[in-house]
């Protein structure tokens, strides 16, 4: 009697965590649409969220009789910026989730493998150097660059350990810190200004071109990774554990690598440098959810969307002047993280 | 007898001339620091290029015993430089490892004084040379056009040269009284709104900058007085795109922009957002073509101001021929003529 009674309490808990989880998976997966609403009311141009919803419907045809300003600040400042904050969180996130899960390691992040310090000195060397490469595909092709030459370096024997990877990642980032630094010293105090805040990350110069140019290779590579997100799980387990499955882990590390170079970069490439995004927003979630990556992966693409346009918010237009995101990021996502971390054991590793 | 008197005349013009070849001399710098030299320099060293101009049109080309090796879009401006210096070439290069200048170098030169530019005390080579190596260093930092007549003024004290460096203000202000005296009688309503745009684009002048001053001496008024934020004071705010063009400057002026013309901001894709901006509806969109002649933070700040003032308000200056006052200001500055900088 007392048994069933506590096998059905414990169904009944059972149950209700498994819907109560479901129902906060579907909660993390639809929060990028309020968040995209709520983001699109928001800017430092004085205009109502009456004012945008008859812009929306003059755009449908019936004409509202709003200025044409209304039109040129919803669709062409505020709209690509938007969707420019959530690709470059949903890049960053979904990257940071894969390469925890290939490093087997929470202090991994999506620059690793020297990513970022070569798109920094990609986009010093066309801000200060070379002047005729545009910024974005300078940051572009050396952030991709780095990753190849750390994955290249770290390749013995036909094999890629995760140490060696790391080691590399280190190296290669240290050599392009120090070629950011020649850089550096060498630009004027203008063109040094630039690079630092390109370096610092922001997202004040959106535009649909930059979106056109980054989209289809951020939803490549976050598509990558989305579609063979359970072979995670595999390589999170360790390379010989992977080949006692059948699997060939250096294959999908290759793929997982080259899907999360190819959206990070994109991201980095419009938008900077941008810290701690990359690692926190996986951790937040692993800690809510686990560490299924079937799950994680989806979510850090929402919620990393989501996660950043509210950051990117703040820094547009609480302060009424433009405050570079990156600093946010970290003045944000550090303390949540912080307090996140002291109420999950083992950061949800376990 | 004769003699004797004779010989107490030689030794009082000694004694007289004793304080013109050496006399100690207080000078303020551009960070309040008080700065001891002995007056007239004869071997000054010049680590900042635009102190370098102001004194090449002052004093002895002879006494610049060096030149730091970090001269910006030197193709720009070397042919002038050997023009106003034939020895320009010659002279000896200050190199600078990791931002640090070559104190090395420095310390064999042996130098009177360094110029340099420096936005605080603390500035690592500002310390480094005065601390280490004990030689006074004068800092330079400009953010104003009274900054600039003061380092005429200075300039002309550290080469002994006062009264040339008052008639090279007083030239510099005979230019800019050519443009403000028509511009001066504007009210604040009728000038044109302008949006100083440097390289990073949304970077701009804020209200305390030397481009707030020349933008308003041109006919113009700094869009940033009309933005209600605190960051409008800053040397150089970032401005959100949409307070832009909510503010809807008449004007947008570049600074030198080797990635960007006034047609991209105009028509680019980049820039569809700014299409309402009146400045871009209306065709308004002018960028500083030359770096070296409208350097607004160098001796030609006037000609920088004229620049600004064709553009600004062109109703005004329609007859103003750019070349002309650009020849006759090298002439009456640097005895060269412009373009070419042959001697007059």
């Amino acid at each position: 009697m007392n048994i069933d009674y506590g096998r059905r309490k414990l169904d009944a808990v059972h149950n209700y965590s498994f819907i109560g989880k479901r129902v906060l998976v579907l909660l993390f997966l639809l929060m990028p649409i309020p968040a995209f609403l709520i983001s699109m009311t928001i800017g430092t141009f004085p205009i109502t969220t009456g004012e945008i919803a008859g812009v929306i419907v003059s755009r449908i045809g019936m004409d509202m009789g709003h200025p044409s300003v209304y039109e040129t600040v919803i669709f062409q400042v505020r709209l690509p910026r938007v969707l420019l904050s959530m690709m470059v969180g949903s890049a960053l996130s979904a990257s940071g989730a894969a390469f925890q899960g290939i490093f087997r390691n929470p202090l991994v992040d999506p620059y690793i493998l020297g990513l970022s310090s070569g798109a920094a000195f990609g986009a010093a060397l066309s801000l200060g150097v070379v002047s005729w490469i545009p910024v974005q595909l300078s940051a572009f092709i050396f952030s991709l660059l780095a990753v190849a030459v750390a994955c290249s370096m770290a390749r013995t024997e036909g094999r890629t350990p995760v140490v060696s990877l790391v080691l590399s990642g280190v190296i290669v980032s240290a050599v392009f810190s120090s070629l950011l630094a020649i850089v550096q010293i060498a630009v004027d105090e203008r063109a040094l200004q630039s690079i630092v805040y390109w370096m610092m990350g922001s997202m004040n110069t959106a535009s649909w071109s930059k979106l056109e140019s980054s989209f289809p290779l951020a939803l490549l590579g976050c598509l990558g990774i989305l579609s063979l997100r359970w072979r995670l799980n595999v390589l999170a387990l360790g390379d010989e554990e992977a080949r006692s499955v059948g699997m060939d882990p250096e294959r999908y590390k290759g793929i997982f690598v080259i899907s999360a170079a190819l959206a990070s970069s994109s991201a980095v490439a419009v938008a900077g440098i941008i810290g701690l995004l990359g690692l926190i927003v996986p951790h937040i979630l692993r800690m809510i959810f686990g560490p299924d990556h079937r799950t994680l992966i989806p979510l850090s693409i929402t919620f990393g969307a989501t996660f950043m346009v509210l950051v990117d918010d703040l820094a547009r237009a609480a302060l009424g002047f433009e405050v570079p995101v990156g600093i946010i990021t970290t003045l944000i996502g550090a303390p949540f993280f912080a307090y996140l971390l002291r109420r999950t054991r083992a950061g949800g590793w376990e | 007898m004769k003699i004797s008197r004779y010989m107490a005349r030689i030794a009082l013009c000694l004694l007289l001339a004793i304080p013109a070849l050496g006399a100690p001399v207080e000078l303020e710098d551009d960070l309040g620091r008080t700065v001891i030299i002995d007056q007239p320099c004869q071997k000054v060293v010049f680590l900042v290029e635009n102190a370098l101009n102001t004194y090449y049109s002052i004093a002895d080309p002879e006494t610049v015993l060096a030149i730091g090796d970090n001269i910006w879009k030197r193709e720009l401006k070397e042919d002038f430089f050997r023009a106003v210096d034939p020895k320009f070439d010659d002279k000896v290069r200050i190199g600078f490892d990791s931002g640090l200048v070559s104190l090395e170098t420095l310390a064999a030169e042996g130098p009177d004084l360094v110029v340099l530019w420096a936005t605080s005390p603390e500035d690592e080579n500002l310390k480094a040379i005065t601390e280490t190596l004990g030689i006074p260093v004068y800092a330079v930092f400009i953010t104003s056009i009274e900054d600039m007549y003061k380092q005429v003024r200075e300039m002309g004290t550290i080469s002994g040269r006062a009264d040339r460096a008052a008639e090279v203000e007083a030239i510099m202000k005979s230019y800019v009284e050519e443009v403000t005296s028509a511009t001066e009688g504007i009210s604040d309503e009728d000038r044109p709104k302008v949006y100083w745009m440097w390289s990073d684009v949304l970077g701009t002048a804020g209200r305390e900058s030397g481009f707030d001053d020349l933008i308003y001496q041109a006919g113009g008024i700094n869009v940033m007085n009309f933005w209600e934020n605190d960051a409008s004071r800053m040397e150089h705010p970032t401005v959100p795109l949409e307070t832009l063009i909510s503010l809807n400057p008449d004007v947008i002026y570049m600074w030198y922009n080797e990635k960007l013309d006034p047609e991209d901001v105009i028509s680019g894709t980049e820039f569809a957002g700014w299409k309402d901006i009146n400045a871009v509806k209306n065709g308004r969109v002018y960028e500083i073509e030359n770096p070296f002649l409208f350097d607004a933070f160098s001796p030609r700040m006037p000609m920088a101001l004229m620049h600004l003032a064709r553009n600004i308000q062109p109703e005004l200056f329609a007859d103003m021929s750019i070349d002309e006052r650009l020849d006759g200001f090298f002439g009456e500055m640097y005895s060269v003529h412009y373009p070419g900088y042959a001697a007059l």
